[in-house]
């Protein structure tokens, strides 16, 4: 007899710290973040694609696209933030995909006791549409998200059947990306974004080594002698045109360069997976087969 | 010397200036405090008032991101300065400072290693882990300090130019080695080395804090009873040695105390020049060139002047942020032109009857 | 007294010194003459206590000077050199201050203070006190820097010396002489004075005794002029010259031949 009072209270104890912690828990994100400093351009993106844009209240300097955002003051670039900075927007979120600088500012954001959310994009589109899905049900704009995805894997569909039907030689494309710190052309290889675009899209990486960008040099650029050059919007519009893009050391020697292949992108439309990667696969494939 | 009394007051005068400044850089920023909310926040931290919850993220901001920023930019300012005008006693001229001597860009690519290579590699234990980042820069400064040293002495007679040229070269061999080390760092390091290689008073914290001024103190303590002799060694090593000053020595424990000093500063904030030649050469106008007035001075107005260095940089951009060694750069930079072509006036002209 | 014995020192692979025995009294000018690399200057820092000699010791009143520390031996002897600019903005008050260096630690006491006043009115250069050192001629910095110095041997000890190393350099001619005067007044007041001479006339006006050096060896001491010959000065000034006894009276004037 005392044994089953026991359990009955002890399952009700049970029960009772349960539903304490679990409506905790739930309630962890529940009460809406009012006032959000995000400093990633592609999760900024997504907020205006999911029109939950009004939860911000500052951004980080390379976060462009949409236009709109730029009336949004700027905390600097995303790796030469301060934390000081960041909380005179007075935020009740600092949210980042993870690529921020210098390391010590998470900590102190977090020290004065503003919670700071790191959403890492990963390297699929299906990992990048589980983030926009993610933000959603953050910033409880479920319903946008939801519509925002259907029309974004019908693109990713059409855009696979597509690129299923190419057939005969893929052009070698190499893709120029400025990087503005260390003041130097930079290549995208494979296993990125705008590797997985490219081959979408029809083309084939000039550059065969794997991961992220590497440093181009003259010769690196001759030695992959690609069909076509593809450059991001900062570093071709400091050369200006198509034809002075062409003149620069190794660029020169490319068949790109000969044949007047040589073509501008914006580059948050391939630097990560996104609603518009769809459009910006059908972007780059006019490029490579016009 | 001649006028201690004028010294003195001088000297309170900067003292004065140097209060008020820290009280100005506490409050403004993008984050800002009126001057009542800082001695309210602060009464508050001291508990000598009840904390309210209401302003605990306020006095957070203060407490453990602004007093720590604010008094790490003092005491940075306060030793480049009076390592400077230290330096420029010893080498007997106007134009040298740590950051021209190869100490900053030693200390950095210390600093460099540490980031790259890990705290476990340079500090088995953890418990003097903190230490490993100032501990190692110092051996790097002191090493590029050295071979700076070294390499111009070699020369002959010290030479103002062969000192210079010599420290371009150690710079660049320093600079040229972070750059590498940055080159081969995985993404979060050496997003690191390049932030940090402009100076910044961001990452500054109590403990950070409390290191740099901990060798501030030691320096302080080393350095005071030689202003008499860097007095005499103005009139040149024989001359002050027949005045009884032990130049070698001496040389020696003032390179080693500077270099343990601005590699320490250096280790927090990273790499900013010109405060050292700026601060002293302001002072040498006003009040000439007598050591026991003018390195305390350069201390002092140092700070002040890192202080309001770092306002600007947390205002012109506002929420965003100048690095510091950027802004010290625009304002010294002329002043060290200024001074180099004096020295070329004065090697080519003469100044007597 | 000064004492330099069996004193050796090279340089450069060169010996500059070797086997030097010398002293220099308290009480007289001493005057070390000889051509360009006999080894004067090397002598002086030597005798200064400014450089160490690889073999020998120098010895002041009986002790030897290793024994010393620098400060202790910047009590007691002054150098005066020829002078490149102070790199800073100095006045000539605190350009005489220094000499009082080597006799306080923190703050010049009122003895200190009186040693001041006291060098800055023996070289007439008081009224100048403030004013900035490089605005002075090159005479009244040459000035500026012996009140340095004979504030620094402002001390009751007995033994005091005082080393000049060719103070006259660049000077005018009266500057020149007033100088001289000066060290021989030392001189008079019991301190030893040891100056290098590069004017060879000068030198031979001035000195009570004269020291001789050629190549690094002694080739004459005496007192005034006794001992030193046409025959001497030829060869080791390698130029023909006459002595002339004065119409006037007094030392024996030199005449160089072409």
């Amino acid at each position: 007899m005392i044994r089953l009072r026991t359990l009955r209270l002890g399952a009700a104890l049970a029960t009772f710290v349960v539903a304490l912690i679990l409506p905790g828990a739930a309630g962890a994100a529940a009460p809406p973040a009012e006032r959000v400093v995000c400093v990633s351009k592609q999760l900024n993106e997504f907020l205006y694609a999911i029109h939950a844009q009004d939860v911000l209240v500052a951004r980080d300097l390379t976060s462009v696209y949409p236009p709109e955002i730029q009336k949004l003051p700027s905390v600097g670039y995303h790796r030469a933030l301060s934390a000081e900075g960041i909380l005179s927007a007075k935020p009740m979120l600092f949210l980042t995909d993870g690529n921020v600088g210098p390391d010590a500012v998470i900590e102190q954001v977090r020290s004065v006791g503003i919670p700071v959310v790191v959403l890492h994009p990963g390297a699929t589109p299906d990992s990048a549409q589980w983030l926009l899905a993610e933000l959603g049900r953050r910033f409880h704009h479920e319903h946008d998200a939801e519509q925002v995805l259907k029309r974004w894997r019908a693109g990713m569909d059409s855009v696979r059947r597509d690129s299923a039907r190419v057939v005969g030689p893929r052009p070698r494309v190499l893709f120029m990306h400025f990087g503005q710190i260390v003041n130097n052309y930079l290549g995208i290889r494979s296993g990125t974004p705008a590797d997985l675009i490219l081959h979408w899209a029809g083309g084939v990486n000039a550059l065969d080594s794997l991961g992220g960008m590497s440093r181009l040099t003259p010769e690196s650029i001759a030695r992959a002698a690609p069909d076509v050059i593809v450059a991001t919007d900062v570093g071709f519009d400091r050369v200006g045109s198509a034809a002075k893009f062409a003149e620069l050391p190794g660029v020169s020697l490319t068949p790109a360069a000969r044949n007047g292949r040589i073509y501008r992108i914006d580059e948050t439309e391939i630097m990560y997976f996104g609603p518009r990667t769809p459009a910006a696969v059908r972007h780059l494939a006019s490029m490579l087969h016009h | 010397m001649s006028n201690r009394g004028h010294d003195t007051a001088l000297l309170a005068t900067l003292a004065i200036v140097l209060a008020v400044s820290l009280a100005a850089a506490a409050c403004l920023g993008a984050y800002g405090f009126s001057p009542g909310r800082l001695f309210d926040l602060v009464a508050q931290g001291a508990r000598w008032r009840a904390a309210r919850d209401a302003d605990a993220i306020d006095r957070d901001v203060l407490l453990t991101l602004r007093l720590p920023r604010v008094l790490a930019g003092a005491l940075t300012g306060a030793i480049l300065g009076a390592c400077g005008a230290v330096m420029q006693g010893l080498f007997r001229n106007p134009i040298v400072e740590p950051g021209l001597t190869g100490t900053s860009a030693g200390a950095a690519f210390g600093a460099a290693l540490v980031f790259v290579f890990g705290v476990p590699v340079f500090a088995p234990g953890a418990s003097w882990g903190l230490l490993a980042l100032p501990v190692v820069a110092f051996a790097g400064a002191l090493c590029a300090t050295l071979l700076t040293y070294r390499v111009a002495a070699s020369f002959g007679r010290l030479h103002v130019f062969t000192l210079l040229l010599a420290g371009i070269a150690i710079n660049a061999a320093c600079n040229a080695g972070s750059g590498l080390l940055s080159y081969f760092a995985r993404d979060p390091q050496a997003r690191n080395i390049t932030f940090w290689s402009l100076g910044t008073f961001t990452t500054a914290s109590w403990s950070s804090v409390l290191i740099v001024a901990l060798a501030a103190g030691v320096g302080w303590v080393g350095i005071a009873p030689d202003l008499k002799s860097l007095n005499a060694l103005m009139l040149g090593e024989d001359e002050a040695l027949a005045l009884g000053v032990d130049v070698r020595r001496l040389t020696r424990r003032l390179l080693v105390l500077c270099t343990m000093m601005v590699a320490a500063a250096t280790a927090t904030v990273g790499v900013i020049a010109f405060v050292g030649l700026v601060v002293p050469h302001a002072l040498r106008l006003i009040r000439g060139s007598n050591h026991e007035f003018l390195v305390p001075a350069s201390a002092l107005l140092g700070a002040s002047f890192m202080l309001w260095v770092d306002v600007a940089a947390r205002l012109v951009i506002r929420p965003g942020e100048l690095p510091i060694g950027v802004i010290t750069a625009v304002v010294g930079a002329p002043v060290f032109l200024l001074l180099l072509l004096r020295a070329q006036r004065a090697a080519t002209g003469s100044a007597d009857d | 007294m000064i004492e330099l014995r069996d004193v050796a020192y090279s340089a450069g692979g060169r010996s500059i010194l070797d086997g030097l025995d010398l002293h220099f009294p308290a009480g007289a000018l001493t005057v070390l003459l000889g051509p360009n690399g006999a080894g004067k200057s090397t002598t002086l820092r030597i005798a200064a206590g400014l450089l160490r000699p690889a073999r020998g010791e120098v010895f002041y009143s009986g002790r030897p000077i290793s024994a010393l520390s620098t400060l202790e031996l910047a009590r007691r002897r002054a150098v005066l050199s020829q002078h490149a600019e102070p790199a800073f903005p100095l006045t000539a008050g605190e350009v005489v201050e220094m000499g009082r260096y080597p006799h306080y630690r923190v703050a010049p006491s009122a003895r200190d203070r009186a040693a001041i006043d006291a060098a800055l009115a023996a070289v007439d250069m008081v009224p100048r006190r403030n004013q900035r050192f490089s605005t002075l001629s090159a005479g009244e910095r040459q000035k500026i820097q012996i009140a340095r110095v004979l504030a620094q041997i402002d001390v009751p000890e007995p033994t005091r010396a005082l080393f000049l190393d060719e103070p006259t350099a660049g000077l005018d001619v009266k500057h020149q002489l007033e100088m001289l005067r000066l060290a021989r007044d030392l001189a008079a007041r019991g301190v030893a004075v040891v100056a290098v001479l590069h004017d060879l006339g000068l030198a031979l006006e001035s000195g009570d005794r004269l020291i001789v050096l050629s190549r690094g060896q002694v080739v004459h001491v005496g007192e005034n002029h006794e001992g030193i010959d046409e025959a001497l000065i030829e060869g080791v000034y390698q130029v023909r010259v006459r002595r002339v006894p004065d119409p006037a009276g007094g030392r024996a004037l030199w005449r160089f031949l072409h």
